[in-house]
């Protein structure tokens, strides 16, 4: 059961990283944005484009920091990769989600996320194919904390850990202590106070955009380098991300870190409440239970 | 030209049965605004309801009750609408995108329950044994193909009728009274959250007659049916044909089934060889592009809602009284 | 302004798309021929390949009856809807006679139900597996025209079990894909396993799509078993053996034909895969076998990787060898009459190489039989279109999949009878 919790633990630090993110959109934008996990794939591609390309360039970026799979190339790509998608994700706001949001209601901008994200799945499969990739071939090995009970950990779960909590630990920095942050903070609560204040809406949107989709980037890049690259990455992520935002209200960036580990963990126990085979109801279960016991979410608004 | 029209014909049933699906969708969202986000859930209950009840015995399987036609669909009708009761009891006083979510979460859990109980629904080899609905009277599969097509059609005609009834009537003015002003409607003695669940419920019920009718067309069904895609094609559909319409409804039926199937089509005719094997994913990346081109341009739909400006037999006496 | 980028681009795009279009072959005749697969998907792309590949042999060894093959290939996005949908516009708008598809088991049967078999029209499946188009089959509700290249769970897990006693393994934990394949073969080796004795301490379903496998991986770990047996395909077989790996677990597995992929191999890496062994089916000739890899690494820069696509090519090729000696009008019943005429053992046997169909169509056109010798072997099929073939053990090498040691039918059908 612990094993069961500490590996909840690294799936749920990747699925708060990426519902951080969605939470803020959701909040902002009010509209359930359904391509916002396609751009965890499009950070874990981007990583591998530009790690091949730093690994070929300066072969000695190549080598694993041990005992960790991550090489210099990859920790960079991975920078590059964030600026990248959360570029990208402006870029995807102003084609598409802006011009709806001027004109219409929120449902269609859930659609038309729709339609964005089947647009992106697919034009990754057309650029990289199918198949399954990797960052690195070697199979890292986990080690044994404990003999009975059996818990085993790896040095990459470690790292994936420490480096989404660092992150998320620099947004609540930058939310709490930056002028730039209790714009967006006031944004959040209040858009039109806030704009009364002085405080420039679209640049506020644009700066949320850049950061889940940087955050997102490096979600999908962990993921990646702890599992496997394949198209259909965003497709897996989006509803454990949902549910994590759900569960930890719309809005609350705590809730969405919160929300995430609690999926990760549930999905990790799911194994051992339900009949093999039931794995994917899991997060849905615990949405359930969760909205019929407090439908706000845990750190959502008060329903009006 | 017999395989044109045997072609069309097909094509009609399956967009006639998308369409009956939509109409259902459009009586939760159009006229109750209900965000259902679990379509799939009780179009499957539909249909494996029907399937159960109407199929004939298997060994080490759980049903093939062998009922009439009628009285499966019936009971595979049931089977949604009670789905629907439970899951709106345990839902409905969720907001918007959490309720959408939720009943995203019901039709997840379904397809799980499905494909893993073998003993119940088959597992993931799914229920077969149909006997289609006057099948042995009609030996030719051509006619038999228009004669199917009728049937769809007349039970289309039906839950059209049915709904436009509905929505005249005070149920249906109560509808729109919570929708437009909930405190107002409550103040006037309306109880939102049953108006809520009778609509959840009679909708899903629709959809599970689309269930039944699939099922009794194709006499196969597997948890590959209950897959979400269908969720986002009928929302697609309600949304490009126009929300809280129900000529919109069915229009967007035809279209988006159109527009899902004859890319595929219009792929094999058009594309060069060489991109045959990427045609899949280019259709897709078509599809996604057409809905957001559509919204873009016309996100009210096709036919936007028109609010009934047909005056009541009682306002009509009430001003020739005032003329006299 | 968006809407006439947007038509602008679209316009665009389908005139360049037009303007591409390859000319029609100069040929006096052409025979459509309807071929539908999940493209969308990962898996299926290779296989709906290989199929058009083996059009484009028959076109150089002559065509079907002289006359040019033309495969028009529709894509099902792995739904049954539009799997349905896509095989009426064959049959009906296109008039094919014979289809080939498609691969999951919940489309090929609503199109064999509704669309083929009532239409006359031969269907030829290389991956479906469920046991219920036997059913459906042996009570006459298709035709006849129903045929498929792929060996019956059964046989292969007879196999597994025999491969698991030589091996000296007393205990195993099957580990499998939760989809009709997964979910029949995982039960039937099961099944197999407990016949000739060895613990199955558990069996695990694995999800299509799940972010991680750990749990399974982990929960498999708990138990300790002496060996897995894996009935998975390549992407979820590689995120659960890097897990389980990763995790400590023995590397003594044995695998489904499904998992004989490069990327498989590639992903695990073969240092990992030592004591992995296979299970497959296979020719009495090995040579037919290792022709096909040949032929595939040399067509395509590199082996076959991936489930289905030996029997995508065998079924695609008798098929249309079927076509040929039933003529270029004859409707789906004379090509299902023809099948035998394809696959007689007591026929002339020939390879699978452009050389080998020309042959074969000589033989065919005189009226003579052949013995197909295919990426799969020498396949028979049944009354029920079932096919059955040898089986042989594979392990992973440099190279690729390598065939350790053939198994006969009568070798493996003395085994099961063993088992009871």
């Amino acid at each position: 059961m612990i094993q069961a919790i500490l590996d909840g633990v690294l799936t749920g630090a990747i699925i708060s990283l990426g519902a951080i993110g969605l939470s803020l959109i959701m909040h902002m934008l009010r509209f359930a944005n359904f391509s916002y996990a396609e751009l965890l794939a499009i950070g874990a591609y981007a990583a591998l484009v530009f790690d091949g390309l730093f690994s070929a360039l300066v072969p000695v970026l190549d080598q694993a920091f041990a005992p960790l799979t991550l090489t210099g190339a990859l920790a960079l790509a991975m920078v590059i990769a964030m600026v990248v998608t959360g570029l990208s994700a402006v870029i995807i706001d102003r084609l598409v989600f802006r011009r709806i949001r001027l004109k219409a209601d929120p449902l269609s901008m859930v659609f038309a996320s729709f339609g964005v994200a089947l647009i992106i799945r697919n034009v990754i499969v057309l650029i990289f194919g199918h198949h399954a990739q990797l960052y690195s071939q070697e199979i890292a090995r986990a080690h044994v904390l404990s003999f009975d009970p059996l818990i085993l950990i790896k040095p990459d779960q470690v790292f994936v850990l420490g480096l989404a909590l660092v992150l998320m630990l620099a947004l609540h920095v930058i939310l709490t202590r930056t002028t730039f942050g209790f714009a967006i903070r006031a944004v959040a609560e209040n858009p039109t106070l806030a704009q009364v204040a002085g405080v420039r809406l679209s640049a506020i949107i644009v700066a949320v955009w850049i950061i889940a989709g940087s955050l997102s980037a490096a979600a999908g890049t962990l993921y990646a380098l702890t599992n496997q690259l394949n198209p259909l990455i965003g497709h897996v992520f989006l509803l454990p991300v949902f549910a994590a935002t759900i569960v930890g209200g719309i809005g609350s960036v705590y809730g969405a870190v919160l929300g995430g580990f609690i999926v990760g963990i549930a999905s990790g126990l799911a194994l051992m409440l339900l009949p093999p085979g039931y794995a994917p109801a899991m997060p849905f279960l615990i949405i359930l239970a969760v909205l019929i016991l407090r439908p706000q979410g845990l750190f959502g608004e008060e329903p009006r | 030209m017999i395989g044109l029209i045997s072609y069309l014909s097909f094509f009609l049933t399956m967009a006639g049965i998308m369409a009956i699906i939509t109409l259902g969708l459009n009586l939760q969202w159009g006229y109750t605004g209900l965000f259902n986000g679990g379509i799939v859930a009780f179009f499957g209950a539909g249909a494996y309801g029907t399937m159960i009840l109407g199929s004939g015995a298997e060994p080490d399987q759980f049903g093939g009750f062998d009922l009439p036609w009628l009285v499966a669909v019936a009971g595979g009708i049931l089977f949604a609408a009670a789905l629907a009761w439970v899951v709106g009891v345990l839902t409905l006083r969720l907001k918007h995108d959490y309720l959408a979510i939720s009943t995203f979460g019901v039709a997840v859990a379904l397809e799980s329950l499905v494909r893993n109980s073998q003993w119940l629904t088959g597992g993931a080899r799914g229920l077969r044994g149909f006997p289609r609905p006057f099948e042995e009277l009609v030996g030719d599969t051509f006619t038999y193909g228009l004669v199917f097509l009728a049937i769809v059609l007349v039970v289309l005609a039906l839950v059209w009728w049915g709904i436009e009834r509905l929505v005249h009537s005070p149920f249906g003015r109560a509808l729109r009274a919570i929708r437009e002003d909930e405190t107002a409607a409550r103040a006037l003695g309306k109880n939102p959250a049953r108006l809520r669940l009778w609509s959840l419920v009679i909708g899903s019920a629709i959809m599970g007659a689309g269930g039944a009718l699939y099922v009794s067309y194709t006499a196969f069904i597997s948890p590959q049916d209950l897959l979400p895609v269908l969720t986002f094609q009928v929302w697609a559909m309600l949304i490009v044909g126009g929300a809280g319409n129900n000529r919109g409804a069915v229009l967007g039926a035809v279209l988006i089934w159109g527009v899902w199937t004859l890319s595929g089509f219009a792929l094999t005719r058009l594309a060069p060889d060489s991109m045959q094997l990427d045609a899949g994913s280019i259709q897709y990346i078509l599809i996604g592009t057409l809905i957001v081109g559509m919204l873009l341009w016309r996100p009210e739909g096709l036919l936007p809602e028109r609010i009934s400006q047909k005056p009541t037999k009682m306002a009509d006496k009430a001003v020739l009284e005032v003329k006299q | 302004m968006m809407k006439r980028l947007l038509l602008g681009l679209g316009g665009a795009i389908a005139l360049s798309i037009g303007m591409q279009a390859a000319p029609a072959m100069a040929q006096d005749c052409s025979v459509d021929v309807g071929t539908v697969y999940p493209t969308s998907v990962d898996w299926g792309q290779p296989i709906a390949q290989t199929a058009l590949w083996v059009g484009d042999m028959i076109n150089e060894a002559g065509g079907v009856d002289g006359c040019e093959v033309n495969m028009i290939l529709r894509d099902d996005q792995n739904d049954s809807r539009v799997g349905v949908d896509a095989a009426r516009a064959l049959v009906d708008l296109d008039a094919v006679q014979l289809l080939i598809g498609t691969v999951s088991s919940g489309i090929s049967i609503p199109i064999l139900t509704s669309v083929t078999a009532p239409a006359g029209v031969m269907q030829m499946s290389c991956c479906s597996s469920s046991t219920r188009l036997t059913e459906i089959a042996a009570s006459g509700e298709a035709n006849g025209l129903w045929f498929r290249t792929f060996a019956t769970a059964d046989v292969q897990a007879a196999v597994a079990a025999m491969l698991a006693q030589d091996g000296g393994i007393e205990s195993i934990t099957v580990v499998f894909k939760n989809d009709d394949w997964g979910q029949d073969i995982g039960r039937i080796a099961a099944e197999a396993f407990e016949a000739v004795g060895i613990t199955v301490h558990e069996s695990i379903a694995i999800n299509d799509a799940q972010p991680s496998y750990r749990a399974e991986a982990t929960q498999a770990l708990r138990d300790q078993p002496e060996a897995l047996y894996l009935a998975l395909y390549p992407t979820e077989g590689i995120s659960f053996v890097r897990e389980w790996i990763g995790l400590g677990g023995t590397s003594t597995m044995i695998g489904a034909n499904s998992l004989k992929s490069d990327d498989f191999r590639t992903a695990v890496g073969l240092d990992n895969l030592g004591s992995f062994v296979g299970t497959d089916t296979s020719s009495p000739r090995v040579a037919s076998a290792d022709a096909f890899v040949e032929a595939y690494t040399e067509q395509f820069d590199g082996p076959p990787s991936g489930p289905g696509l030996a029997n995508s090519f065998d079924a695609a090729a008798i098929a249309l060898l079927a076509y040929h000696a039933a003529g270029s009008d004859a409707t789906g019943a004379d090509i299902a009459a023809k099948v035998p005429a394809v696959t007689d053992p007591e026929g002339e046997a020939i390879p699978a190489t452009v050389d080998g169909f020309a042959r074969a169509m000589d033989v065919l056109s005189g009226g003579g039989t052949v013995s197909y010798q295919g990426a799969t072997g020498a396949v028979t099929f049944d009354a029920n279109g079932n096919v059955s073939a040898p089986a042989v053990s594979w392990v992973f090498a440099e190279a690729g999949p390598s065939e350790e040691r053939y198994i006969s039918l009568e070798e493996v059908a003395t085994f099961m009878g063993s088992m009871n």
